[in-house]
């Protein structure tokens, strides 16, 4: 297993739109997929991905449905809708933007002189 | 927002399925990763554990899912308005000021639309007031534009109409009520009985009139109004049924009608109505085809439309003129609303008032924009940071807006209050004339606009600067310390822009404030015609049971003018029926004897007065040729009259007019031709603005009303002249009262109330746009200096003497007040058009008016640039060099 990390605070939106986008998924669906994309960082605990969740999908962002699993279970599955997916196009390039930012200022040398 | 309602909707609504189904989720999340922990080896007790520990407490997590479905953007909202509240706490100076126009603004608008709404727009009182329709009679050969009915074409008009669910006509008129302590005049409503259930009104106590009540021969029955019945009858709860005298005559009281109901009288809430059939004077009327004297309003049926109205009128006044073409031939019928009726002419000025208070707010509006426009070039830097941190445009327009939202509230508010206290002003002022001034209130509706305004206001100073910031270039601003030098050119075009526009809008304010006083002045100053100096009137109405025949009259008025001569203090006195300005106009008909008689489109008319011998003298009337009237001039002899200047030019020109004969159509004259004995200079009539029409004087003692209206030279004050007077006339009659005693002066002053009102207010709201303009032009220079500190500071490093500096800055006022004056040129000349009915020989593009108020604009944009400027030539180069 690689080295696990924390997620950065205020990230947790933007993964979730980001693993929605790749196709509906339930609540659990989501934590594996985060687990996945981020190889492997960690939430500090699972149950804090549904107030996030419920935020989203109050903002319009996500729409939800119920459905089946592939345990045959009933489960609640998540898609993005058209606003979450013009939503995750912006905060990517804003969070780019940033990185690129926060990236240029650490890497930045003392000038000589 | 529309998924926020939905889920906030759902989360109402359905709340048990909701929390069942979060519940099922979050079990749903600890098992799968129960299994897959079960899967990757652990057993089922411990794979149990560790999946529960790590989703963490599900109770919290529950909790926290529900915060999120509260209504987040009326929270985003609520913190927008807290850091507004907060980033504005910080410049307390800039909320003052802004504040402080803002209120200014919001208050003048809504103190003059309470007036506007209370006379123009809101409802009459009377049940679903739309459907009433006042119903007159027109001569439009004869420029008659609208007057009333005879009782029996009214009858016959009610009788067979089909498109008025009920019609009733009333006429005022005032009785003297005596046996009630002093004898009193009482505004009497001469009603047919249908009036009550046309207005759908009930009695406070007894009775409404039948239509029995109306016809000849019914017993005299009155109602009282409760104001009425309180005052002068102290509440008698035996009122009903008991007898009261007017003008001499008993009537029984058969009603009481609640205070709320005022008709015909708006204003005055004491009265009391009487069928026409009892009145001493209209009752005599009754059964004549001719005359006009009965007001009538009619209840449109639902869904009847104003054209099948107006059809049915029109083939009723064909009928009419058909079948009695001596009364009614070339008579036709109308209708308006009621409302509009009862607003009359009031309406040009006050909607003038309210568009000129509107471009008071406009100006108060551009200059708010200019200061924030100004906060947000300083503030570029803190928003440029914000866009990069993620916040989208319209998040910082909302954010930006929001600040103005609480600029805007405390703006409304402190208007509200300034609105308050400016009705109080305004009522105190506004002209008696002015229909429906009773209903004036800061009401719901009132308040309503007023936050309506502020919001309106709040976006139309907020919008553009917002924009502004919202798409100002992150990489400058970033880059340039603190935004100083970072203004864009737009930006700066934008501020000079809308200084431009306030002295525009300022000029057009200037020029219909100046255009109106100077019409004032001329109204003011124009001479009547007559000279009233020390001179008051007093009316005594002689009740018309007792006094039934002229010679009584006669008698009345030639005994209590002898009594009040012989008076201390009182001199010479006259009395004269109608007097000029004081008591409206007598308009008849005449015909020249020898001349062949007038046709119906140009019949001869002039404005008719009987008046005492004395008259002339105690007005100041000069004679011009013939002779006045005298004591011998009496009902026996020779019938004669003396004419208005006016009046020989008008019929007798070229010709001597002494010594032709007229026939006057007044009843007491029964044809008979009066000799011109003399001809006297034009009075006034109508009113100070009204150019003198013809007249005609005739003795007293040949044509004599039934009361005396005197007029009295006196050293006295008003009210001892007046208790002398009342003194006299109880020495004559004990129940005769006297009324409305009043200097004519000041009855001639108020006469022009309401034009001295709307010039006043005017003036007042181009003083605040004066005001508001200059400081707005202040602001803008000022920030321009201090903005170009740094390169005035190299200017005079370079060797620019202070006066180069100072006429650098002079020069950009200059060049705003160029284009506001142009711009403010061309408005004022397309604005005036609007108020060119209320002006007094006073043209709307008057050269005077317009080159005075151009002056005194550049004057003040020159003085407001000059203080900045000043302040420019006194900068130190080393101290501006090192500003940023």
């Amino acid at each position: 297993m690689p080295e696990q990390a924390q997620l950065l605070p205020g990230t947790l939106d933007l993964l979730i739109l980001k693993a929605v986008s790749l196709g509906p998924l339930h609540g659990y669906g989501v934590l594996l997929r985060i687990e996945q994309i981020t190889r492997g960082a960690l939430l500090a605990e699972q149950g804090a991905l549904y107030p996030a969740l419920s935020r989203l999908e109050h903002q319009g962002l996500l729409a939800s449905e119920w459905g089946t699993s592939d345990n045959n279970r009933r489960a609640k599955f998540y898609r993005l809708t058209t606003s979450g997916r013009r939503r995750l196009r912006e905060e990517t390039q804003s969070w780019n933007r940033l990185a690129t930012a926060i990236g240029a200022a650490l890497g930045a040398k003392p000038q000589e002189g | 927002m529309f998924p926020q309602l939905r889920s906030l909707w759902k989360a109402l609504w359905n709340r048990s399925q909701i929390e069942s189904e979060l519940d099922a989720e979050m079990r749903f999340h600890v098992e799968s990763r129960a299994q897959d922990l079960l899967r990757s080896g652990l057993s089922r007790e411990d794979a149990h554990r560790r999946a529960r520990i790590e989703f963490g407490s599900i109770g919290s997590y529950q909790e926290k899912v529900r915060e999120t479905r509260r209504v987040t953007w009326l929270e985003d909202f609520a913190q927008d308005l807290r850091y507004g509240w907060r980033v504005l706490r910080k410049n307390p100076g800039f909320v003052v000021v802004a504040v402080l126009t803002l209120a200014l603004g919001i208050g003048a608008n809504t103190a003059i639309f309470s007036v506007v709404y209370a006379v123009l727009l809101k409802p009459l009182p009377y049940a679903k007031s739309d459907e009433l329709f006042n119903v007159f009679e027109a001569q439009p050969q004869e420029g008659i534009t609208g007057t009333g009915w005879s009782f029996m074409n009214f009858a016959e008009l009610r009788e067979q109409s089909h498109v008025f669910s009920e019609m009733a006509g009333v006429q005022k008129h005032q009785l003297t009520l005596t046996g009630q302590g002093a004898p009193a005049v009482v505004n009497t409503s001469v009603v047919t009985p249908e009036l009550f259930s046309l207005f759908g009104e009930k009695p406070l106590a007894g009775r409404v009139f039948f239509s029995e009540d109306g016809k000849p021969g019914a017993l005299p029955v009155v109602i009282v109004s409760e104001n009425l019945w309180r005052g002068t009858f102290g509440a008698d709860p035996k009122i009903i049924g008991s007898s009261i005298s007017l003008d001499k005559r008993s009537f029984s009281v058969i009603g009481i009608m609640p205070a709320a109901f005022r008709f015909p009288f708006l204003t005055k809430s004491e009265q009391l109505w009487i069928p026409p059939v009892q009145d001493p004077l209209f009752g005599s009327w009754m059964n004549r085809r001719g005359g006009h004297w009965l007001q009538v309003t009619g209840r449109l049926k639902p869904g009847v439309s104003l054209t099948q109205a107006q059809a049915e009128l029109d083939a009723l006044s064909a009928r009419f003129a058909k079948e009695f073409p001596a009364e009614n031939g070339g008579w036709t019928i109308r209708m308006v609303p009621l409302q509009q009726m009862i607003v009359g002419n009031a309406k040009p000025p006050l909607l003038v008032l309210l568009g000129a208070v509107g471009l008071v707010l406009l100006i108060a509006c551009a200059n708010i924009a200019n200061l924030l426009l100004t906060r947000a070039t300083s503030r570029a830097r803190e928003i440029a940071v914000r866009t990069t941190l993620g916040a989208g445009r319209a998040r910082i327009v909302r954010q930006l807006l929001s600040e103005t939202a609480v600029l805007g509230l405390l703006g409304g508010a402190t208007g509200i209050a300034l609105a308050y206290w400016g009705v109080q002003g305004l009522s105190a002022l506004l002209p008696e004339s002015l229909p429906r001034v009773n209903a004036i209130r800061v009401d719901n509706v009132v308040l309503g606009f007023a936050l309506l305004l502020s919001a309106i206001a709040s976006c139309a100073f907020g919008l553009a600067p917002a924009l502004f910031a919202a798409n100002s270039n992150l990489q400058t601003s970033l880059r340039e310390g603190g935004g100083r030098s970072g203004e864009s050119r737009n930006r700066r075009r934008a501020r000079s822009f809308l200084a431009a526009g306030e002295i525009a809008l300022a000029m057009v304010l200037l020029v219909a404030a100046g255009l109106l006083l100077r019409s004032f002045a001329n109204l003011t100053s124009v001479s009547p015609g007559f000279d009233v100096q020390r001179v008051m009137k007093a009316d005594i109405s002689l009740p018309q049971f007792q006094y039934s025949k002229p010679q009584q009259w006669t008698a009345f008025s030639d005994e209590l003018l002898a009594r009040i001569q012989v008076q201390p203090g009182l001199q010479e006195s006259a009395v004269a029926v109608p007097r000029p300005i004081v008591d409206g106009v007598i308009n008849l008909a005449f015909d020249i004897v020898g001349s062949p008689a007038a046709s119906a489109s140009a019949s001869r008319t002039a404005n008719y007065v009987s008046v005492s011998p004395e008259y002339f003298r105690v007005m100041g009337i000069p004679l011009l040729s013939g002779r006045l009237f005298n004591r011998r001039d009496v009902m026996p002899s020779q019938h004669i009259t003396v004419v208005s200047k006016a009046m020989a030019r008008l019929y007798f020109p070229n010709q001597d007019p002494l010594g032709k004969q007229l026939t006057v159509a007044f009843p007491f004259d029964n044809g008979a031709p009066r000799e011109i004995v003399g001809i006297v200079d034009d009075v006034r009539d109508v009113a100070l603005g009204q150019d003198p029409g013809p007249m005609m004087y005739v003795p007293f003692a040949q044509a004599p009303f039934w009361g005396a209206n005197v007029i009295v030279k006196s050293t006295l004050s008003t009210s001892s002249a007046a208790a002398t007077i009342r003194q006299q006339v109880r020495k004559i009659d004990k129940d005769l009262p006297v009324t409305d005693v009043a200097m004519m002066p000041e009855i001639i002053q108020a006469s022009v109330a309401q034009p001295r009102f709307r010039t006043f207010l005017l003036g007042l709201f181009a003083a605040m746009a004066l005001v508001l303009a200059a400081t707005g032009i202040f602001g803008v220079i000022s920030y321009s200096v201090s903005q170009r500190t740094r390169e005035i500071g190299i200017r005079m490093a370079l060797g620019a003497q202070s006066e180069n500096v100072l006429m650098q800055v002079l020069k950009e006022g200059a060049r705003l007040a160029a284009i506001g004056l142009a711009l403010g040129l061309a408005g004022s000349l397309a604005a005036m058009r609007l108020i060119a009915t209320l002006l007094f020989r006073v043209k709307p593009a008057d050269p005077l008016t317009f080159v005075v108020v151009a002056v005194i604009l550049a004057g003040v944009t020159l003085a407001a640039s000059y203080i900045p400027a000043r302040r420019a030539t006194r900068v130190d180069p080393m101290v501006a060099l090192r500003y940023e």
